[in-house]
């Protein structure tokens, strides 16, 4: 496999941590960096009971050392590359590895971040009828981002380790963390480090995504629930199953019921429904729904110019701005051009 | 002009290029030699061209990539019939699909 391959499945690994190979990199990370193994690794089943853990733990696991067994390693060895390609070639170094990956992880740890200030918020209890609640509230992500900014990320520090990959000796018991678990908390006496996810849905894209169940999952139980990137309540996607017409036009959420509409599929909806085509030439058909309170959808209904596997030819819609008045128009419009200036002399 | 699923390729005339472009540094080719239009990020399924020449990240009206092919080539998908393109020079459009108040890239 080649290396961005390597990398990329790196960070959406899942299955059991390797606890073995993640443990010795965590004893040699510390080494590595001049300070006494941690006392103590504690494992935890995903990065909210990290926190957990961490919270328990108190004053008994030490300061962080989280700046010098990962931050001055990494700035020490991004500044030993830097200076031997110079600056154009580190921007073309990244360019081509942690570049590509950076978009998906960061969004991707960025949601695991979202989801665990939600559940401790939860979790607190606040009572919002409250005078007190915003304060409260307040009080409780604060310390949840302050535990947040511990972590090192392993699997989904992904991106950067790939730009060292091959290049760094120094970097090695990071590697061999990220290879074989999740998240850690390096502080002075204690490590705590968590397995990888159970589970992960994404779709093309690299967005979260799955119809009947979590999108990430974790093995104590946290997950995460998404449709095509879009977080979603986990009671929402068992409604989706017996989805009608109405019941998305009476959804007052325009996001909830864009992921309905999505879900439901607009061929069965715009069957369905009071949709009308609009308009018909050779580039495919645009219709026109209207919605209670909102903007009207507009698609164009197009057909796969390259057959599917069994001869078939898959027809899909394209979401396009409400003043489109020409299915071409629509077509021209998802690549920025406009209806004359959109002229193909080849498909497939 | 040519269009593979999402991928839109428009010829574009040589004297209309910006002068700059031919010395910009240029896209490197994957690991199968291969100049990369569009990567879909879980399949690894990618728009991708064989043949000499370069692809050049230009911001404006001739970019997001600009793409040059001195002596023609071909693009190539897993799931998309192969097209030969001229010689010449082209910039590449990805589909987009509009969503209220926001655009977004499309899923292949």
């Amino acid at each position: 496999m080649d290396t961005m391959g390597k990398w990329r499945a790196v960070a959406a690994a899942t299955g059991p941590a390797d606890r073995a190979v993640a443990e010795e990199g965590v004893r040699r990370a510390y080494r590595d960096a001049g300070l006494p193994e941690p006392e103590r690794i504690l494992w935890a089943g995903s990065p909210l009971e990290a926190i957990g853990i961490v919270r328990a733990l108190g004053d008994e696991k030490g300061p962080s050392a989280r700046d010098r067994v990962r931050t001055k390693p990494w700035a020490d060895e991004r500044r030993r590359v830097h200076d031997a390609l110079g600056p154009g070639g580190w921007t073309e170094l990244w360019n081509d590895t942690g570049a590509r990956l950076w978009d998906t992880t960061r969004a991707l740890a960025d949601r695991i971040r979202a989801g665990i200030l939600e559940r401790l918020t939860e979790a607190a209890g606040i009572d919002e009828a409250s005078d007190d609640a915003p304060e409260l509230r307040l009080a409780v992500e604060t310390e949840t981002r302050q535990l947040l900014l511990d972590a090192v990320l392993g699997q989904h520090d992904a991106a950067w380790l790939a730009a060292f990959d091959g290049r760094s000796e120094r970097l090695e018991p990071l590697v061999r963390i990220a290879t074989a678990a999740g998240w850690w908390w390096p502080y002075e006496k204690a490590v705590v480090i968590c397995e990888r996810p159970t589970e992960l849905h994404r779709d093309e894209a690299g967005r979260l995504d799955h119809g009947s169940g979590p999108a990430l999952s974790f093995p104590d139980g946290f997950a995460l629930h998404a449709w095509r990137g879009m977080p979603v309540p986990a009671g929402f996607l068992a409604e989706l199953s017996s989805l009608t017409p109405a019941r998305i036009r009476e959804e007052e959420n325009a996001e909830l019921r864009r992921v309905m509409l999505e879900f439901y599929g607009y061929d069965r909806y715009l069957a369905e429904s009071d949709a009308r085509p609009v308009h018909q030439d050779e580039s495919g058909i645009l219709w026109r729904i209207p919605m209670n309170g909102d903007e009207d959808v507009v698609m164009v209904e197009v057909v796969n110019s390259t057959p599917e596997p069994d001869g078939t030819y898959r027809t899909y819609w394209l979401r396009v701005p409400p003043s489109t008045g020409t299915a071409k128009e629509g077509v021209a419009w998802t690549f920025g051009l406009d209806e004359k200036g959109y002229e193909p002399l080849r498909q497939t | 002009m040519y269009r593979q699923g999402d991928v839109l390729i428009v010829p574009v005339a040589e004297e209309s290029v910006p002068a700059h472009v031919a010395d910009a540094p240029a896209e490197s080719r994957d690991t199968r030699g291969r100049l990369v239009l569009a990567l879909g990020e879980v399949t690894g399924h990618a728009h991708a061209v064989l043949g000499a020449g370069w692809l050049v990240r230009e911001p404006g009206p001739f970019g997001p990539l600009v793409l040059h092919l001195p002596t023609g080539g071909k693009v190539v998908h897993e799931e998309h019939a192969a097209i030969d393109l001229p010689r010449g020079w082209y910039r590449v459009i990805r589909q987009r699909e509009y969503l209220p108040g926001a655009v977004r890239i499309v899923a292949d």
